[in-house]
């Protein structure tokens, strides 16, 4: 509609708030939750239990090193001891121990000057996997040194690295321990703004839909009380209230504009009633005196014949021409005064299509002129109606319609039918149709097409239909032809009007 | 030549001990020597040999008085790690001398306390800066302050938790990648100290 307006309005404002407001307070209490949460999951995952015996785990490994140090250190002693003095028998010794000691790898006695002077390695693999050496050194007399190699497992040196690469981060993250916990807070809190963002966008926008319909609704009803009663507002696919409401609204406008419509046509009617009883009063009053002398001036005439034949000829002739004439006149003001003195309806309950059966039956001579063809649907139709009057309605549309297809004989096809809660009746023929533009004009009292024609009788038919508090309209038939359909309300629905 | 010894002054506030040493000039600039012992009491060898990577960061600002901005500033990060198998201090040390790094080894906790406390030679400033005004220096030692690396890491852990601040692997926690984003420093590390020296300028009496 074109009161479409693009700034928000004081009741959407209201309902986006609205929407604010409830999407903030849960993201407060959620916050303060949030926070709660996360110092909590802190104290455990960073639990300073933990993160101390984390940080003693290294020591753990220096009383470990240390103790394999010593242990190296006493088998050392305990090669020394037993080594032989003649180099043959030490080298014996050697290879002996490197199969005894567990974890020695190579044990060589020097002099002391470095010269090797019995020496022994292991062969075979290390049963504990990679290793790294741990040298044991004693000193014997004379300066010599029985230098022994020991293997250290290596994984010890990369577990080591691991926890204490581990022991620092954890240390690190509890001296950031506050900051953390802040950090948490504020990525909830971004990630909640962010879906109360897309949350109350999604409402205002659902909201905005159902607000913008009721502003259209109330810039409606404004132009409705500035006299715009052509105004409908779009009700939509929707089936809420809010719909509902505008096709109540729309209802009560056509309603409105019917009425008004009606009212208007009736008054111009009764305008123009007024106007043809003028008319037929001050044509009817010469035609007698002219038709009286004229009767008086032939009679004369036929009394004394002594005249002119010449005169008497065209006496004649005149008096012919003079009494068609006042014939005309005479119908015309019969025209006249029929439609000036269209009777009150005195409406009684009838069934739609037994009225118009009826119709047919008792007016053979529609017949002569046209082959009528009535349908009916199924159902009853009841409505309040003036036999007299609707008969003259039916009759004139009849003859309406075998005129228009003339000088062939017409088809008529009438119809009687219930649709959105009221009665139906449909005139159509096969004839030329009435052109759009002249629609809006067909029942104007005094409009015709014809040139016999007083452009009375459509004037007739609707202000009678009118008065049953129906309505009237003419569109095309399918296939071709001039259709008027007459809707009136069902009795019992609404009275017919007085 | 010496220029001023670097006296206790009194009176400086809860938190700032004051500052022993001597400046003087030496080649054409400001040479420092201090002596920060308070900063590492007796007590500060069990931290530094626990075997993990301790961190000290030494700042030295040389600012005129009254309170202004300070004209020159030296940093040096000396990164300490007692090695529990060879029972030696693996020391680490970077200043503006070597941006890389010197690797320095010590065997016992008294040398290294007194390599850690007793600054010598530090080169402040070019003594053409000093002038006439009256300037004072400022040493501020901190054990293990939150570092660059150290935040890196700790949002690493946190955007990662399952990975246990490992490197490369992909987040699995949306949450935890945005708190990581957003980990800030916050305050400075815990063990703090410092220390100011009495104001003094070249032109002064106590210039020797």
């Amino acid at each position: 509609m074109s009161a479409r307006r693009h700034l928000p309005s004081r009741f959407e404002l209201k309902i986006a708030l609205a929407l604010v407001l409830a999407a903030v307070l849960p993201l407060l209490a959620a916050l303060w939750l949030a926070s709660r949460l996360a110092e909590e999951n802190l104290a455990v995952g960073l639990n300073p239990r933990v993160i101390e015996r984390l940080e003693a785990t290294p020591g753990l490994f220096r009383d470990l090193f240390q103790a394999r140090k010593q242990l190296y250190a006493e088998q050392a002693r305990i090669i020394a001891r037993g080594l032989p003095a003649d180099p043959q028998a030490a080298a014996r010794h050697l290879e002996g121990a490197i199969r005894r000691t567990p974890r020695l790898r190579r044990v060589a006695w020097l002099a002391a000057d470095g010269t090797p002077l019995a020496e022994a390695e292991a062969t075979e693999p290390n049963p504990e996997g990679e290793w790294r050496a741990a040298p044991a050194r004693v000193s014997l007399s004379g300066g010599e040194v029985l230098e022994c190699t020991f293997a250290i497992e290596a994984r010890f040196f990369a577990e080591l690295d691991e926890v204490r690469e581990l022991a620092e981060t954890y240390q690190g993250a509890s001296a950031l321990r506050a900051d953390i916990q802040r950090s948490y807070v504020r990525a909830f809190a971004v990630i909640l703004v962010a879906f109360a963002l897309l949350a109350a966008a999604a409402g205002t926008w659902l909201a905005r839909r159902t607000t913008r319909r009721v502003s259209d609704l109330i810039a409606a009803v404004r132009e409705l009380a500035r006299g715009n009663l052509g105004i409908q507002v779009d009700p939509g696919a929707a089936t809420d209230e809010v719909a509902g409401l505008a096709r109540a609204f729309n209802a009560m406008v056509r309603e409105v504009r019917e009425s008004r419509d009606r009212i208007v046509y009736l008054e111009k009617i009764s305008g123009w009633q007024d106007v043809a009883r003028r008319l037929a009063h001050e044509i009817k009053n010469p035609l007698t005196p002219i038709q009286l002398a004229f009767q008086q001036l032939e009679a004369r005439w036929r009394t004394e014949p002594q005249g002119s034949p010449e005169f008497g000829r065209l006496l004649s002739e005149a008096s012919q021409i003079v009494k068609e004439e006042i014939g005309t006149l005479q119908r015309l003001v019969e025209d006249f005064s029929g439609f000036a003195r269209l009777p009150e309806v005195r409406a009684e309950e009838t069934d739609l299509g037994a009225f118009v059966e009826d119709f047919l039956a008792t007016t053979p001579q529609l017949a002569e002129s046209a082959d009528i063809r009535l349908t009916r649907a199924a159902g009853d139709c009841p409505v309040a109606l003036d036999r007299t009057l609707m008969r003259r309605v039916l009759a004139n549309l009849v003859e309406n319609a075998a005129q228009a297809t003339r000088p062939g004989k017409a088809a008529v096809h009438l119809g009687v039918a219930r649709s959105a809660g009221r009665a139906l009746l449909t005139v159509a023929d096969e004839g030329p149709g009435i052109p759009p533009e002249l629609r809006g004009r067909i029942f104007d009292p005094y409009f015709t097409t014809r040139s016999e024609g007083t452009g009375l009788g459509l004037a007739i038919v609707k202000k009678i239909v009118l008065q049953h508090g129906g309505e009237i309209e003419v569109g095309e038939r399918p296939g071709g032809g001039a259709l008027f359909a007459i809707a009136m309300p069902l009795a019992g629905a609404s009275g017919a009007r007085r | 030549m010496l220029l001023a010894p670097l006296v206790a002054v009194a009176g400086l506030a809860h938190d700032v001990a004051p500052l022993a040493g001597d400046l003087e000039i030496k080649d054409g600039r400001l040479v420092a020597g201090f002596d920060l012992g308070p900063a590492f009491p007796p007590d500060l060898r069990k931290q530094l040999g626990n075997g993990l990577t301790n961190v000290v960061v030494l700042h030295v600002t040389l600012a005129p008085v009254p309170g202004e901005e300070p004209a020159a500033v030296y940093v040096r990060e000396t990164e300490v790690l007692y090695d529990v198998w060879e029972e030696t201090y693996r020391v680490t040390l970077r200043d503006p001398g070597h941006p890389r790094g010197h690797h320095l080894t010590f065997a016992a906790w008294e040398a290294l306390r007194a390599f850690l406390a007793e600054v010598r030679q530090i080169d402040v400033a070019p003594a053409s800066i000093l002038g006439d005004r009256t300037w004072v220096v400022s040493a501020r030692v901190e054990v293990n302050p939150v570092s660059q690396e150290l935040l890196d890491r700790t949002r690493e852990l946190i955007a990662n938790p399952a990975a246990g601040a490992r490197v490369g692997g992909a987040s699995r926690s949306v949450l935890g990648a945005m708190a990581s984003y957003l980990l800030g420093k916050g305050a400075t590390g815990a063990d703090v100290h410092v220390f100011r020296s009495r104001p003094f300028s070249a032109r002064g009496g106590a210039i020797r």
